[in-house]
Formats: C-alpha cells, sequence, structure tokens
C-alpha cells in the first residue's frame, strides 16, 4: 500500500537571465525562483494492484517518484510507504521499497551474482537467506547461464534482467517500475510485463510508470495521471475513457491532460 | 531486518575495492605507475649525471699553447699527463673562433713576465657557460702541479732544502674545516627535496581514477539513484567510498616509496662516494616517517577528489574539475624546495608543504619530532575537514541530482 498525501516539492533555481523571461510566465509551476515540479499531489496505490501513474515529459512523474523512493525530500506533504513516512523514516521505506528505472545502469566489472550479493548485502540480508534468494531469482527469470559472466559482457534484455533480480532482491512489498520497457525489444520487455503482473500475483504493490498506452490498458488497474505538477486524473482504466469520452487511451490521455482534477474513482 | 551498526560500510567497501581490482586503468596507475617509473625514473637521473661526469673527467681535451717560451717546462707538463692533444694555432687572435667550433676545447697564453724569476701569468681561454666541463678543473691540476715544481726549485736555490721547511714557509697556518653541517644533511638537502616530488602526486594519482568512477561514474552508468534506495544511510555509502579511495592512494603513495626504497638499496651502493653514503645512512624508521606523513596527505587528496567527482555528472567532467588541482600538490612541494624556507612553526601549518619539508628533514637527519607531530596533527585536522565536507556534499539533492 503506497499513500501520497497532498505532496509538494519545490526546486530552487538559479537567477534567470533576462531572455527566460518569457518563458518562465508561461511556466505556472514557476514562482520567483522556486520550481514546484509536484504540486499538491494526493493519491493512494493499493496491494495487490498495478497503478499506472501516467503524464507527458516533465509533468513530474520522475519527481514523485523520487520522493516516494526517498532519494527526494518531501517540500510538504505525506508519502507512506507500507505504513512507513518516506521523510520520517527513509532507512525503514527503503526496506520495503524496490525501484526498477529503465536508464538504471549496472557494475560492469562485477557479475549479476555479485551485483545482487551487494544489494543484498546493503539490505542487511544473511549470507544463507540471500544466496537461496538469488538462485532462486536466477530460475525464476532465467540467469542461470550467465550469472557468473561481468555485466559488461550482457546484452540488454539480459542487463534488464539483472536489474529485475537487482530490484526483488530484497523481497520488496512495493515496488517501482518507472518506464521498464523503454528501448527493449518485444521479447524482453514482454518478460518485464509478465514480471509487473506476476508481482501483482504476489499481493505486491505495484507502480508502473510508462508512456505505452497498450501497457497501461493490457495490465494496470488503477491510474494515477499528472501534468505540470498537477493531479489531472484518478481512476480505473474504463473510467478514464468515460469521463474524457474518447474510445482510445490516448486520445483520453490528451483530453485529460488540462482537466481540473477528476478523482473518478 | 536487524541491522548491525556499521550495516552497509563494509558492504560498500568490500564491493568498490572488488570493482576497482578489476579495472585495468586504474591498477596501471596505482601499481604499475609507481613500481616501475621511479626506479626508470631514478636510474635515467643518476646514469645521465655519472655519465656525463665520466665523459668530461676521461675525454681528450684539445689545447693551444701561445707564448710556452715564456713558460719553459709547461708545454712538456702538459704532455706528461694523458688526456690532452696539442693543436697548432697561429694567433691569439684565432682562439675564440675555434673554441666557439670546438677545435679547440681551451688555450693557453703566457704573456710575457717582467723578469726573471718573477711571477707567470697564464690565461685560460674556455667556454664557461658549459655545467659539466671539466675544462678548468683538469688545466688548474695540470698547472699546480708544474708550479709547485718550480716553486720546490726556487726554494731550494734559495737554500729552504727540505719539504718540511718548505711548507712552513708557504703556509706557516693551515685551518682544518670542522663544519656541523654533515655530509648527510648536505646532500639530503638535494635529495630530500627531490623525494616529495616523487611521492606525493602517487597520493593524488593513485586515489584519482578509483574516485572518479566511484562518484562520476555512478552517475554516468545510471546506478547511482539505485544505490541510494539501499537501506544505508548517505553518511555510511560515503564512507565506504571514501576509505576506498583513500586505500587507493596509500597503496600507490606506498608503493612509491617502496620502489625508491628497494631502488637505494639495491642501486644505492654502487652509487660514487657521498651519494652512497647517505643512502646508506637513511634508515627504515625514516621510510616509515615518511610513509607515516603520506597518511594525512592521501586523506585529503581521497576527500578533495571524492568531491569533485560526486559534483561532476561524468568520467569528462570529473577528470576536467580533477585537473586543476594537479596543482595541489605540486605547487606547495615546489614552495618547499624554495631557498629560504625551512621548517618552522609557521610552514607545519602549511598543508602539503609541511608534509615535503618534513620529507625533506627526514632525509637529512635533522627532524625536530616535536614538530612532526604538529604537521600529523595538523594535516589530520585538515583532512577530517575535507571529509566532513565531503559527507555533507553527498546528502545535497543538487550536487547528488545535479542538472
Amino acid at each position: 500500500m503506497l499513500e501520497v498525501r497532498r505532496l509538494v516539492k519545490v526546486f530552487q533555481q538559479p537567477k534567470k537571465k533576462k531572455k527566460g523571461a518569457d518563458a518562465s510566465a508561461a511556466d505556472p509551476r514557476e514562482r520567483g525562483r522556486s520550481f514546484h515540479a509536484v504540486d499538491g499531489v494526493t493519491f493512494e496505490a493499493p496491494g495487490g494492484k498495478i497503478t499506472g501513474l501516467l503524464g507527458p515529459n516533465g509533468a513530474g512523474k520522475t519527481t514523485l517518484l523520487r520522493v516516494i523512493s526517498t532519494s527526494l525530500q518531501p517540500t510538504s506533504g505525506q508519502v507512506m510507504v507500507d505504513g512507513r513516512d518516506v521523510a520520517a523514516d527513509p532507512l525503514a521505506v527503503r526496506q520495503r521499497l524496490g525501484f526498477l528505472s529503465g536508464n538504471t545502469g549496472l557494475y560492469g566489472r562485477l557479475t549479476p551474482r555479485e551485483l545482487m550479493r551487494y544489494f543484498g548485502d546493503l539490505h542487511g540480508m544473511d549470507a544463507e537467506t540471500l544466496d537461496a534468494r538469488i538462485n532462486d531469482l536466477a530460475g525464476t527469470l532465467g540467469m542461470q547461464t550467465y550469472l557468473d559472466k561481468r555485466c559488461d559482457a550482457l546484452s540488454t534484455g539480459m542487463k534488464q534482467k539483472v536489474n529485475i533480480g537487482r530490484t526483488l532482491v530484497h523481497d520488496p512489498e512495493v515496488i517501482v517500475f518507472d518506464e521498464p520497457t523503454t528501448g527493449l525489444d518485444v521479447p524482453a520487455a514482454e518478460n518485464i510485463l509478465a514480471l509487473v503482473e506476476q508481482c501483482r500475483e504476489e499481493g505486491k504493490t505495484v507502480i508502473l510508470s510508462t508512456h505505452h498506452m497498450h501497457e497501461v490498458e493490457r495490465i494496470c488497474d488503477h491510474i494515477v495521471m499528472i501534468h505540470e505538477g498537477k493531479l489531472r486524473f484518478t481512476g480505473s482504466v474504463a473510467q478514464m475513457r468515460e469521463v474524457s469520452g474518447c474510445d482510445t487511451l490516448d486520445k483520453a490521455f490528451l483530453a485529460l491532460m488540462d482537466a481540473e482534477v477528476i478523482d473518478a474513482a | 531486518m536487524p541491522r548491525k551498526a556499521s550495516g552497509g560500510l563494509g558492504a560498500v567497501y568490500r564491493k568498490e575495492i572488488l570493482e576497482v581490482s578489476r579495472d585495468r586503468k586504474t591498477l596501471v596507475f596505482m601499481l604499475v605507475l609507481p613500481l616501475v617509473l621511479i626506479p626508470l625514473l631514478l636510474q635515467v637521473m643518476v646514469d645521465f649525471v655519472a655519465e656525463a661526469n665520466k665523459k668530461a673527467a676521461t675525454e681528450t681535451l684539445t689545447y693551444a699553447l701561445v707564448g710556452e717560451e715564456h713558460l719553459p717546462g709547461l708545454s712538456e707538463a702538459l704532455d706528461g699527463v694523458g688526456g690532452f692533444e696539442r693543436v697548432e694555432i697561429d694567433s691569439v687572435e684565432a682562439i675564440p673562433a675555434k673554441l666557439k667550433a670546438e677545435e679547440l676545447k681551451f688555450a693557453l697564453v703566457v704573456p710575457e713576465p717582467l723578469g726573471e724569476s718573477q711571477q707567470s701569468i697564464v690565461e685560460l681561454h674556455y667556454d664557461n657557460a658549459s655545467m659539466t666541463s671539466k675544462v678548468k678543473a683538469r688545466t688548474a691540476d695540470v698547472l699546480k702541479e708544474f708550479g709547485e715544481g718550480v716553486r720546490a726549485e726556487r726554494l731550494t736555490a734559495l737554500g729552504i732544502r727540505t719539504f718540511s721547511d718548505q711548507s712552513a714557509i708557504i703556509a706557516p697556518v693551515v685551518m682544518v674545516e670542522r663544519g656541523t653541517a654533515s655530509m648527510r644533511e648536505k646532500l639530503g638537502e638535494n635529495l630530500g627535496g627531490i623525494l616529495p616530488y616523487m611521492v606525493i602526486p602517487f597520493c593524488f594519482l593513485g586515489a584519482l581514477y578509483p574516485a572518479i568512477d566511484l562518484g562520476a561514474g555512478e552517475k554516468e552508468r545510471g546506478t547511482l539513484e539505485t544505490l541510494l534506495l539501499a537501506p544505508v544511510s548517505r553518511l555510511r555509502l560515503v564512507l565506504g567510498k571514501y576509505l576506498v579511495v583513500f586505500t587507493s592512494g596509500l597503496v600507490s603513495a606506498t608503493l612509491s616509496l617502496v620502489a625508491i626504497g628497494g631502488w637505494f638499496a639495491i642501486e644505492g651502493p654502487k652509487l660514487a662516494g657521498e651519494l652512497s653514503e647517505i643512502t646508506a645512512s637513511i634508515g627504515a624508521v625514516d621510510l616509515a616517517l615518511v610513509w607515516l606523513m603520506l597518511v594525512p596527505t592521501t586523506a585529503m587528496f581521497a576527500a578533495i577528489l571524492l568531491s569533485i567527482s560526486i559534483y561532476a555528472k561524468s568520467f569528462k567532467e570529473a577528470q576536467s574539475f580533477a585537473a586543476p588541482f594537479n596543482m595541489l600538490c605540486i605547487l606547495p612541494a615546489v614552495a618547499a624546495m624554495l631557498p629560504g624556507v625551512e621548517l618552522n612553526w609557521k610552514w607545519a601549518l602549511v598543508p602539503v608543504s609541511n608534509i615535503a619539508l618534513a620529507i625533506k628533514e627526514l632525509i637529512k637527519g635533522t627532524m625536530d619530532y616535536s614538530m612532526l607531530g604538529v604537521i600529523l596533527a595538523s594535516s589530520s585536522v585538515v583532512a577530517g575537514v575535507l571529509l566532513v565536507f565531503c559527507t555533507r556534499w553527498f546528502s545535497r539533492e543538487s550536487v547528488l541530482f545535479r542538472q
């Protein structure tokens, strides 16, 4: 379970040069030297469901996910991950959270096994549990053949699997997938989606941030849409079509981008 | 999950050391460079100096002699010792051109003396710009011996016959030098001045690549964000990384010292005269103390380099940021070599310069050990402050997620 309440994240900007003055007037998120990247967003992502996080580029998705994952501090508002406050108890949140981003890299000079062991160690897992878990994940993800090769030598698809293994090694309750299929071919992307669904079967709370509407239609139970730092829509896929009056999700997306907050749920 | 108090730090350290040890570029800088470059540098330097000296002392010197009729026996004296070859010239005016063309190494001109049994003047014409030239010394040796022969003859003619009577007339009072500066001090001033140039850069170089890899490298590969999501405090993450950078720098600096010590142990006894004595007089304790000086030096460099690296967005940026800091290890060491700069309480507080000065004193064998304590303490404080800065730096969103 993930709860986000009136979350605000403000960045301080360096002083603008003169020529940028026009552009700043056009962006409602800029107030003086403050930039409101996330501006009062509230939603819930229940366990055992996949919540799709939608929004155009620069909507504030990455900032929102960084606050959820404790790498950025909230300016105000509250985020609870599995009952733990990100601001008050970030270490406990990190214990319960798995985060996978499409552009996450690997340590090229380590093998997948060493890499997963490193993150298991960082999570304070004991050696026995960790080794069992790594073998488990290697089986599920089909990594046995390259478990002891250097990550540098692996293909993009293999690397993505290693990344998944790294994300799940500590068996997190809440898992965030940030554009996990970007740049992957069809089989590799299918693998990821299957895994996202499997996490749902296991009762985990899954957040999926993506630009691919077909992925949203196929697997998301629940949608959260933001634009320019503000919440635009929450509800199911069916509700998104209904509310916008559009037959495809792409059109619905465009129609709702500038909507006032619609809470269909 | 219960965690140990040190949780995470050890995991970071072990993993980063493993990665560093698998990086060829880092290994070259950290291990190969000090172990190969330093002995090579020393060997080339010593060989070059020895070769130049040997050549100057043994090469055949071509010379011209004008006015030999004014000083009978001089020509024979020059022929009597080896290594001189006479060249005939027409006139005194031809000397400068012939010296320039190196047809002559030197020329002796004897003007007409004022009268019988008067003092004779011998002019030496030669290129006095050459530093390694032994022309003056070798000619002076011959003239001195020749002059002494003439003197003995004249004294004998005056009735002063024995050698001791003659000595008592020539030099009734002789000063014998008993200087306080030992040979080790004199030569140590030079050798000790060079040593910091050899070891201090390796504190920097050894730490450079690991620092870039562990900070900017994590950003460039896109692994930093994932690492920050591990349930380990940022303080422990950065300390783990810092210790790896520090270890690498210290390994490199230690190896450079081992290379120097090893080279002198093997080659030292073969060196000419005083240099071999001084290398023999530098003991293991002195080298151990020099090493001790390198510990806080490396600690400072590691903190600076890691801070730069964390700030940079890529390897490239980190490298260009780090380049000016090269000066940081060279310039203070240069200051220590300047004439008039000596280790005192003020210099003992200047970072890096104090280390270079202390190394010099240790090699000279004139270290004031209370000063040593001050230097270690002040350097450790500076290193500590830099480390605190580095850890704070690592906790700032604007540094970690710099756009």
